[in-house]
């Protein structure tokens, strides 16, 4: 049975301290490097009685009623006990003494010294003294026979002498120590220490062992080992009764043995392994005090009712009677007998059962077998294979010491050492502070605070709300000892574990309650507890020491009840959502097993999270799980990472946010208190090295971002990559609250959806730029339809044809399938992929917001008119068939009328800038990339949508009317709104932007006469002769951009005036748009390369401005 | 300048509130506040928030200097150089003024504050007068006072100017007649 280690107290300051027992053993008798000798009355005596002796004081030895201590003025003093008073100096050294002791009578003291003397002193007569000399060095310690015949001293000239004492000459002398030049260079202090009563063995600590030696032969009879002993042996001491040695080591260990059957029956380790250097045995044997070097008292308690046992039992006879054939015959004999191989140990038997026959066998400490590992798990064979025991004369110890075989020191300590269960979390709420505390949290969430105060005055619970609103703050008189509470905008839950008279009660204020009675109350069944509550909208839950969960509804009725399958952690609630989370298994090696339980409580109550594993991080526990304000389960682990359901990845838990990231320090602390999900935060109170805030002062809330672990964060890569998957995941809440038929925010998903879309094309255009293509199509693969087109426009312009090409039949596959969507007419279901569902909503945003898509198109217009015909006319076919509105598209004279007719194929761009092999390819292709980036804002979130509906329009929607007529179509496509939208067609063609002046002659001849002139262009007529007279050989393109040129040198009011007169007739609402189109689109042409600069002074194009930076 | 007109650029100051009730961002001439969170620090001029919490609308957070320790270590600074040391808020005393006044149930040791709050007031305010004193009995023709606040300044101005501009006048009467004796 082992025995019980104490906690250390603090006794001294720091440095050497010794310990000895009073007489009787009512006192622990303690001195230290602070001169004080105090006295204890127990370990838990808070006001020991201290008496000043010196200023250090080096070793206290107690006997009689007589205290001596070796003190560092070089004196041996004598105080009385346990006054204190005073008693006269024993003896005086040159310096001072390291160890004084008394004989087992109390009449003689024996002080060593660092003056390589030992002096033995009469205490009734101090003037009889003897001095013995012989060490080369400061004597460390010494040691009286119990029957005054010898002593013993340990010096740090690394030998042990025994002396007469009646001559005052060696008997015997053992080199086995260190040599050392101090005391305090000395690795051990190597307390000696007689066997009491018959004085048979000294026990001497040699390096990691104690030696025994014989009495009168002081021959080495056998050492003491054990593995567990890494460092030195510092002090030994003998038990009263002379069966036990305890040992304690410079590494804070200590054991105890039995030394007759040389096994360590007990192992200690001091709680902080600091060095113990003073041991003493309590008189009557059961208990044993220790100091170490930082002055720290300890006891081990119970020690001799473990050893009582292997006491009795033992025989102490035959111990020399056998010699090695009878040794290992008997172990041959076991091994046979016992046909096992792990019990080989055969001490485990008799210390387990007294009575067994081999105890014989078991009880020769001399025999050298391996009996001294008392183990009572089981030991590992290799150790105690026979053949293992060795026999290991000691060379110093000459023949004798050589016939007795040594212990063999290989044990190996009987541990499991496999994984270790840990302690499974206590349940808990979200969102509280530790229950014992006086001032605590009883739940911090959105709603509002409760607090509960359980102090001398009060016991009270406060609820208070975030907004005063809801209801004003309540304090309430906490009778019934709540510890649980839970708050929601309709309710306050409180509940009370229960005791032995009363039963575990929950209480409901259920203040939203229209009638007169606002409370309700439960009792749970006797023996039932509550261990977790939450509050959802109109219900509430309780899980219980029963292994179950309990809903009520809000107003009281008793709903269902079913079980969990482990003990819960925590619940949280959230309208009709119930999370629960439970230990699933026991966790090892610091981690917690927990399950968790997502149910739907609704009207078609179901079961969405199954009981999955909850992951946590390494080593850490849940420290607070709930809802995001959105409805989305969210845990935080003791680590301080974050996570999120992702609900559209099978319900997995995305890591979203480490809050020990932004700690100052290790030991600071974010204490969550709510999640946001719209928008992004994560609600926190941050608490200086802890990690729950204290009630007062009134912790203030801060507001974390959230930053999911992304690789290479740092570069723009990773950075939009994490941008864009944040986004994603923190607007799944949007397809889940549509589903279960929450109202939501179409405006601000349409801004989520236009922000993950910009992303996209931001990381497609930073993928062009470093020349990924593949990269580029995986990209587009996560684009919505409308946003592919511009990244195929993008491409185009950035002359990468092959990426184009396919994305261009990538786009063709999305709007195929969105096309067949739309015709099975689908429920968007939150859990489709989310990409889908965007669509959807886009298309929806779209009807609401309009759209400037056809601003694109518009643009490409020229172009498509070079696109090769045939191939184009094929794929608009495909568009056309399934679209019935194709043909109401306004016919428009156009150079190539099949093109004109059907929807021209936007993804044929790429082709079109290829195969134009215009002039101006260069400016051109800033043009389109401008023009993208312009309408790339409403591009983004409008869409694609918008394409599959009416995909006929676009190419023919002129840009500024495209929102009337993009609404106008898609709500009323059936009826006959030609009429309109011819107007608007033919505001589109006046307004034929500027590119038109950059397509080559022929085209620029085929557009001419159907279209009304731009300002530009109406100039360049007019100055195209004196162009022309001033440079005879220019070709047509250099006619324009010189005209360009020049057109740029005219002052703004000449440049509005041609424009004026361009569209005189135009609408006058959409001039200024022109204005700056043409503008721009001069500009342009005027300018290579700087086209990013120059478009900063338009407004829309500035936002976009994104994406110029990569095409420079 | 009116002590008042300087507390009224005072309460331009933005402090932190947790407003107990919701609304949604407000546009204003100055500048867009909110939205407000029930119980979400948000940050809003001195004057709306001394407003709202005479309205029991919200509780202020108190600035970060407004804190005993950082304001013990301020007035030994303060006192150990001669110097004046830079403040933390240039309207330390106006708002500490208008914060304990209307909000000292939200600030923590409001007392202790507003002591030492005026401990330093008072020697920045000594310094001031004693710089004053020797700019005059040297008649220096310039002097350079670095980190004082818009109310220390105000609180010496008229004074000084007036007091300035007497000693001028009565110098010049004194300069024709020691000439005319000479």
């Amino acid at each position: 049975m082992p025995c019980e280690r104490k906690p250390m107290r603090y006794g001294h300051s720091e440095g050497h301290t010794d310990v000895c027992f009073d007489d009787q053993g009512k006192c622990i008798v303690t001195c230290g490097s602070d001169g004080d000798v105090r006295i204890w009355e127990s370990l838990d005596d808070d006001d020991p009685k201290s008496i000043n002796v010196g200023e250090k004081v080096y070793s206290v030895a107690l006997k009689n009623g007589k205290l001596v201590t070796a003190v560092s003025n070089n004196t041996v003093q004598i105080h009385t006990f346990p006054d204190g008073e005073p008693d006269g100096i024993l003896t005086r050294f040159t310096t001072n003494a390291n160890h004084v002791t008394f004989n087992n009578s109390g009449s003689r003291v024996a002080a060593g010294s660092s003056d390589f003397l030992v002096k033995m002193v009469e205490v009734a007569d101090s003037s009889q003294q003897k001095t013995l000399r012989g060490h080369d060095a400061p004597v460390l310690s010494v040691a009286l026979d119990p029957s005054d015949e010898f002593l013993a001293s340990s010096s740090c000239d690394g030998s042990v002498a025994v002396w007469s004492i009646e001559s005052q000459t060696q008997v015997a002398q053992w080199k086995v120590l260190q040599k050392s030049s101090d005391v305090t260079n000395a690795k051990s202090l190597c307390r000696l220490a007689w066997q009491p009563r018959s004085g048979k063995l000294i026990a001497v600590p040699v390096d990691l062992t104690i030696q025994l030696y014989e009495r009168n032969t002081w021959t080495h009879v056998s050492t003491l080992s054990d593995d567990l002993i890494t460092q030195v042996v510092n002090v030994v001491v003998w038990s009263p009764c002379g069966k036990f040695l305890a040992a304690g080591t410079v590494g804070g260990n200590l054991l105890i043995w039995d030394v007759e059957a040389k096994l360590c029956i007990d192992r200690q380790k001091h709680e902080k392994g600091f060095t113990v250097c003073g041991m003493a045995w309590h008189p009557s044997g059961g208990r044993i005090a220790y100091t170490d070097t930082e002055g720290c008292l300890g006891l081990l308690e119970g020690v001799s009712s473990s050893s009582s046992t292997v006491q009795s039992s033992k025989a102490t006879a035959a111990k020399e009677a056998n010699d090695y054939d009878d040794l290992f015959d008997e172990d041959d004999d076991r091994m046979l007998d016992e046909d096992m191989s792990d019990s080989r140990s055969p001490v485990k038997k008799p210390i387990m059962e007294d009575e067994d026959d081999d105890d014989d066998d078991d009880l020769m400490p001399a025999t050298g077998r391996p009996r001294n590992r008392g183990s009572f798990l089981d030991d590992d064979d290799n150790s105690q294979d026979p053949s293992s025991v060795k026999l290991d004369g000691l060379p110093e110890e000459g023949g004798s010491s050589a016939v007795l075989p040594a212990v063999a020191p290989v044990v190996s300590r009987p541990v499991y050492d496999g994984p270790m269960p840990t302690q499974p979390q206590r349940a808990f709420q979200p969102g509280s502070t530790p229950a014992h505390l006086m001032h605590r949290f009883m739940m911090w969430n959105s709603v509002g605070i409760v607090r509960g105060y359980n102090d001398d005055q009060d016991n009270a619970i406060d609820v208070e709300f975030h907004d005063t609103a809801i209801h004003h703050a309540m304090h309430l008189t906490n009778t019934l000892g709540h510890t649980m509470a839970d708050l929601s905008q309709e309710a306050v839950l409180l509940a009370c574990e229960g005791t032995d008279e009363l039963a575990s009660k929950i209480q409901c204020l259920h203040f939203s309650c229209w009638d007169t009675h606002k409370d309700w109350m439960v009792d749970l069944p006797k023996g039932e507890d509550v261990r977790a509550l939450c509050l959802g909208q109109g219900w509430a839950a309780v899980a219980t020491s029963a292994l179950m969960v309990r809903l009520f509804s809000i107003g009281g009725v008793q709903k269902e009840i079913f079980s969990l399958p482990g003990a819960v952690v925590c619940m949280a609630g959230h309208g009709e959502q119930l999370l629960i989370a439970y230990h699933r298994g026991t966790g090892f090696d610091g981690e917690q097993a927990l399950g968790v339980q997502l149910l739907q409580l609704g009207r078609k109550k179901r079961q969405v999270i199954h009981g999955e594993p909850l992951p946590l991080s390494r080593k850490s526990y849940l420290a607070w799980m709930g809802f995001s304000a959105e409805g989305t389960p969210c845990c935080v682990d003791s680590e301080g990472v974050v996570r999120l359901l992702n609900r559209t990845l099978g319900n997995t838990w995305t890591p979203v946010c480490n809050t020990r990231e932004t700690c100052k320090s290790k030991s600071d602390h974010y204490w969550v208190v709510g999640v946001h999900e719209n928008p992004q935060q994560l609600r926190c109170i941050p608490c200086k090295g802890a990690r729950f805030p204290p009630t007062l002062p009134r912790p203030a809330v801060a507001v974390l971002p959230f930053n999911m672990p992304y690789c290479q964060t740092t570069t723009e890569k990773g950075q939009m990559e994490e941008q864009y998957w944040r986004s994603m995941l923190f607007h799944n809440h949007y397809g889940f609250l549509s589903s279960s038929g929450y109202e939501i925010d179409s405006e601000s998903q349409a801004q989520a959806e236009k922000e993950q879309q910009e992303l996209l094309m931001k990381m497609f255009a930073l993928s062009c730029k470093l020349e990924r293509e593949f990269r580029c199509v995986e990209l587009a693969e996560l684009m919505t339809h409308s946003v592919v087109t511009l990244a195929i426009r993008y491409a185009s312009r950035s002359r990468r044809m092959a990426l184009a090409q396919r994305l261009s039949e990538l786009a063709l596959e999305k709007a195929n399938q969105l096309q067949e969507e739309e015709q099975e007419d689908e429920e968007p279901a939150y859990q489709r992929e989310y990409r889908e569902s965007n669509q959807m909503n886009s298309r929806q945003a779209q009807q609401e917001n309009g759209c400037e898509e056809e601003e694109v198109e518009e643009e490409e217009y020229p172009q498509e008119e070079q696109m090769d015909a045939e191939e184009s006319t094929e794929t608009r076919k495909k568009f056309l068939n399934p679209f019935k509105k194709g043909g109401k598209s306004p016919e428009k004279p156009s150079p190539k009328p099949v093109s004109r007719e059907g929807r021209v194929n936007p993804f044929k761009v790429s082709g079109a800038g290829k195969s134009s092999g215009s002039p101006a390819g260069q400016p051109r292709t800033t043009n389109v990339l401008d023009s993208m980036t312009m309408s790339r804002k409403p591009a983004a979130f409008s869409g694609l949508s918008k394409q599959s509906k009416a995909p006929v329009l676009k190419p023919l929607a002129p840009k500024p009317k495209s929102k009337t007529q993009a609404t106008l179509l898609q709500m009323s496509a059936s009826k006959g709104n030609s009429k309109k939208l011819e107007d608007s067609q033919s505001e589109a063609e006046k307004v034929k932007p500027a590119p038109v002046a950059a397509t080559p002659p022929v085209l620029k001849e085929n557009t001419e006469n159907k279209k009304p002139k731009t300002g530009f262009q109406l100039w360049l007529e007019e100055n195209r002769k004196s162009i022309l007279a001033d440079n005879p050989d220019f070709e047509e393109m250099d006619v324009i951009k010189e005209g360009m040129g020049r057109f740029r040198t005219l002052s703004a009011e000449e440049r509005l005036n041609w424009t004026e007169k361009a569209k005189g007739d135009s609408d006058p609402k959409k001039r200024k748009r022109e204005d700056e189109d043409e503008e721009k689109a001069a500009e342009q042409m005027e300018s290579d390369e700087a086209s990013a600069k120059k478009k900063k002074p338009l407004d829309s194009s500035a936002k976009l401005s994104a994406f110029a930076f990569n095409k420079e | 300048m009116d002590p008042a007109e300087v507390e009224f650029l005072a309460e331009k100051e933005m402090v932190k509130i947790i407003p107990n009730f919701s609304l949604d961002k407000i546009y204003l001439i100055g500048g867009d506040l909110g939205p407000f969170n029930p119980g979400l620090p948000v940050e809003v001029p001195v004057w709306l928030a001394l407003n709202l919490k005479q309205r029991q609308k919200c509780r202020i957070v108190p600035p970060e200097w407004m804190d005993t320790d950082k304001l013990e270590d301020i007035r030994e600074q303060e006192r150990k150089l001669d110097t004046f040391t830079p403040i933390p808020n240039p309207y330390y005393m106006e708002l500490t003024k208008l914060l304990l006044n209307h909000a000292a149930d939200n600030i923590p040791k409001a007392d202790e504050i507003r002591t030492l709050v005026k401990d330093i007031w008072d020697t920045r305010m000594a310094k001031l007068r004693l710089s004053a004193d020797s700019f005059i009995s040297q008649q220096e023709a310039h002097a350079q006072l670095d980190n004082l606040t818009l109310m220390e300044i105000n609180t010496t101005r008229s004074f000084l100017l007036d007091s300035l501009n007497y000693m001028y006048k009565l110098r010049s009467n004194l300069q024709p007649g020691r000439s005319k004796d000479y």
